[in-house]
């Protein structure tokens, strides 16, 4: 009964899995991310613009759903912010490859590694936000998805001071050949946090739940 | 689950004949809790030295930090597992030494580390994406 209350309506439903397919295009952006860095192949980049654009029709039709009355007043503005969190990793994602792309498609060798495992992870971690937010209207314990979300960010950190370390002993061609360089490895990096920031956030709508 | 999955690759390394006290500052510098001691010679094989090793051998005896080699407290041979050698298999060893990590050989070329956190965490990632539809 409560279920229903909650989550049981039409509209409820309907918002429910576009939040899905919202987080489903991240994962899918962030293997693409993870496949152009790998392979330096150009088509992966445009599928993440492509990706993008799907999702914020996907993001927009979700919020206003929200505001025409799906879910109960006080859950509505935890779920926008997750929403919109959601889409703040999309975006980085965005930006990571349109600087790989000015930087023509090629990391410098002695970063190459760091710069795979990062993507490598911040793909998995997208695949795990996935299943906790699924974990949430399932009957799976969501906080064991959050605490896998929390090792792999701990695992990027790691990874992210390495790369730091080689990136300050870098010597840079020029101003613009320097800037790429710092804005990607920011915009790479930050993708584990802001999703890092949006399991916390269904822990906080878990918790309103209740 | 492979080993090769879940393991560390970067390995930090240090000379059997460094002072016990750049081990410290590296591991300290690294984060880490154990370095590979590197052969001194052809005939010699690799070791590793770890935070335990440190506190006990030297810390706890009161030795000089400084004046101690590395070379001296290095625990050797290596116990290392094959890569194509299942996480189970790394567990068993590491209970059965009492150690908390294991080398990642292949052939004779030692490709990673890992350690009991990267067990557990691997166990909790696993348990995290069980049953799951896709």
């Amino acid at each position: 009964m409560l279920e229903r209350i909650f989550f049981g309506g039409k509209r409820e439903q309907k918002v429910i899995e576009d939040i899905r397919k919202h987080l489903q295009i991240l994962h899918a952006s962030s293997e693409c991310l993870k496949t152009a860095l790998m392979e330096r192949d150009k088509e992966r980049l445009y599928c993440i613009a492509d990706l993008e654009r799907e999702a914020d029709s996907v993001r927009r039709e979700i919020i206003s759903m929200i505001y025409e009355g799906a879910f109960l007043p006080y859950l509505r503005s935890n779920l926008v912010r997750f929403v919109e969190i959601v889409e703040e990793a999309l975006d980085l994602t965005k930006e990571a490859a349109s600087d790989f792309e000015l930087m023509e498609w090629s990391l410098d060798e002695d970063i190459r590694d760091e710069c795979l495992l990062i993507a490598d992870k911040n793909a998995k971690m997208s695949e795990m936000l996935l299943i906790a937010f699924d974990a949430l209207f399932g009957k799976d314990d969501l906080r064991e998805k959050t605490l896998a979300i929390r090792i792999y960010e701990k695992q990027v950190d790691e990874i992210k001071g390495d790369l730091l370390k080689k990136l300050m002993d870098k010597e840079v061609r020029t101003f613009w050949h320097g800037k790429m360089l710092s804005d990607f490895a920011d915009y790479l990096t930050r993708i584990s946090n802001v999703i890092e920031d949006a399991s916390d956030y269904l822990v906080i709508i878990n918790v309103s739940l209740r | 689950m492979n080993v090769v999955e879940i393991m560390t690759k970067k390995l930090e390394t240090i000379d059997a004949d460094a002072p016990v006290y750049d081990a410290i500052e590296k591991m300290i510098d690294r984060r880490i809790r154990s370095l590979l001691v590197m052969p001194k010679d052809e005939r010699d094989v690799h070791g590793v030295i770890t935070v335990r090793d440190i506190v006990n051998k030297v810390i706890a005896k009161d030795l000089d930090l400084k004046k101690t080699k590395v070379g001296d407290i290095t625990s050797k041979p290596l116990v290392c597992v094959d890569k194509g050698m299942d996480v189970e298999y790394a567990i068993n060893l590491m209970s059965k030494f009492n150690i908390t990590r294991v080398f990642v050989c292949d052939g004779k070329e030692i490709i990673g580390i890992i350690a009991l956190l990267d067990v557990l965490s691997a166990a909790l990632i696993k348990r995290a994406k069980e049953g799951h539809r896709a």
